[in-house]
């Protein structure tokens, strides 16, 4: 029984967001980004702890905010009562119910589709991510220009094992701004509620190890001249000085 | 009401974006929807958002992008491709009924808002794949070395170091065996 819930629950959120999706201009496809041939693409969403993340929220929400509803509602109709005004307290039901049951559904909905509109995607050079129902922002980093990496997670978040990775770029101002990394502008990217945070971490970091610059629009071309010395190089400097000995034999002999 | 662009950057072949030097009519429209949210507002903050839209210039060259806006309080933001730190597009549920979008830019400033703002793009996505490629670490020159590490050994047939070394050795050699024997 409660899998064909479940199933039909599906689907009339599916249709929905169908419907929602095609009348706000949601792209249905994730967020790409130009790669060379051969390079690796990977585009993912937040983990399934995420989902629970989020509704472990709402459901805390609501229980503590309806309850508040309701006992304000039960007292209001207990003194209308005493005082034989119990109609007044009737025509309140109504309202009152409206005001328990639809914000909910509302902030059921944006739940599924702030889980659903969240995109990460990560080459073997930069990231992206996307995220927004309203608003659509989309925000591309090089790992170049990345200083630094937080990786954050409260108790509920590792309850459900997940956590944000944080990817700051040089810069302040609104860095810090949005605690659920919901600003807009701000010199950092947010992966939010992913599973394997030290992995992703662990990547980014290989990247920057590599990395020759500060991350700050250093010009390559010194830096490139001192780091293209492959051993192919070293070995041609090696037979010179081969060379060069030989040939002082040579004279001398 | 037009369709918004598609998201895919199969598009930018064709795309040129030194074409790009004013915004979109269609962001006067934005401006005034913007206008009309202020509702007591309305006169003064169209006027400036009219203002802002028809001095609005961009100007995208080989080394970066300037803009400038504004009559009487002119202001003119220049910077260059390298110096991006990172690229936001954002297209709100007006953007995207108008089939708009901004594209903001940011450098290692430190000011909470983007450096420049390009509004009113009908392709974000070309413009953006366009920045990006311009982009620190976008690139093959950009990763030295990560590629240097990654196929050590093995040379490039046009490095040209590599190649004026291996003639110096020839040179060399030819020296040591043409040179030795007549004397």
């Amino acid at each position: 029984m409660s899998a064909i819930v479940h199933r039909a629950s599906e689907w009339m959120y599916r249709g929905l967001w169908r419907v929602l999706g095609d009348l706000f201009l949601v792209p249905h496809d994730p967020p790409t980004l130009p790669v060379r041939p051969g390079e690796a693409i990977d585009s993912f969403q937040p983990g399934e702890g995420f989902l629970r993340y989020l509704k472990f929220w709402f459901w805390f929400l609501l229980v503590f905010f309806d309850l508040i509803f309701a006992a304000a509602y039960a007292g209001i109709a207990a003194t209308l009562c005493t005082k034989g005004l119990w109609w007044v307290s009737a025509i309140l039901l109504p309202p009152t119910l409206f005001i328990i049951v639809v914000p909910d559904i509302f902030a059921y909905i944006a739940i599924h589709l702030r889980y659903d509109t969240t995109w990460y995607v990560m080459t073997d050079r930069s990231l992206r991510i996307r995220r927004g129902i309203w608003a659509i922002h989309e925000v591309t980093i090089t790992y170049e220009n990345i200083q630094n990496i937080r990786v954050r997670s409260g108790p509920v978040q590792r309850y459900f094992g997940i956590a944000d990775v944080m990817v700051e770029t040089a810069g302040g101002g609104g860095a810090h701004a949005g605690k659920g990394g919901q600003n807009t502008t701000g010199h950092q990217g947010v992966i939010e509620g992913v599973g394997n945070a030290i992995e992703i971490r662990d990547r980014i970091m290989a990247h920057l190890k590599q990395s020759q610059t500060a991350g700050l629009g250093d010009d390559r071309d010194h830096v490139a001249a001192a780091t293209s010395w492959t051993p192919a190089h070293m070995e041609a400097l090696r037979a010179i000085r081969d060379e060069i000995r030989k040939t002082k034999l040579a004279i001398d002999g | 009401m037009s369709t918004p662009a598609p998201l895919s950057a199969s598009e930018n072949t064709r795309f040129d974006p030194t074409a790009i030097r004013r915004p979109d009519p269609a962001l006067m429209h934005y401006y005034i929807i913007i206008a009309l949210c202020t509702v007591f507002g309305f006169p003064f903050v169209l006027i400036a958002m009219y203002i802002r839209y028809r001095t609005l210039e961009y100007k995208i060259d080989d080394k970066g992008v300037s803009m400038k806006v504004g009559i009487l309080f002119r202001r003119e933001v220049y910077l260059t491709y390298r110096r991006i730190q990172d690229i936001h597009v954002t297209k709100n549920i007006i953007h995207r009924w108008l089939g708009l979008s901004a594209v903001a830019i940011q450098t290692a400033s430190s000011s909470s808002s983007a450096e420049m703002t390009i509004e009113g793009i009908r392709n974000p996505e070309a413009l953006r794949d366009f920045l990006y490629s311009k982009m620190r670490g976008a690139r093959d020159e950009h990763d030295v070395a990560a590629d240097g590490s990654s196929n050590a050994g093995a040379s490039h047939p046009n490095d040209e170091a590599l190649v004026l070394l291996r003639e110096i050795r020839d040179e060399l050699a030819r020296q040591r065996l043409g040179g030795g024997r007549p004397t």
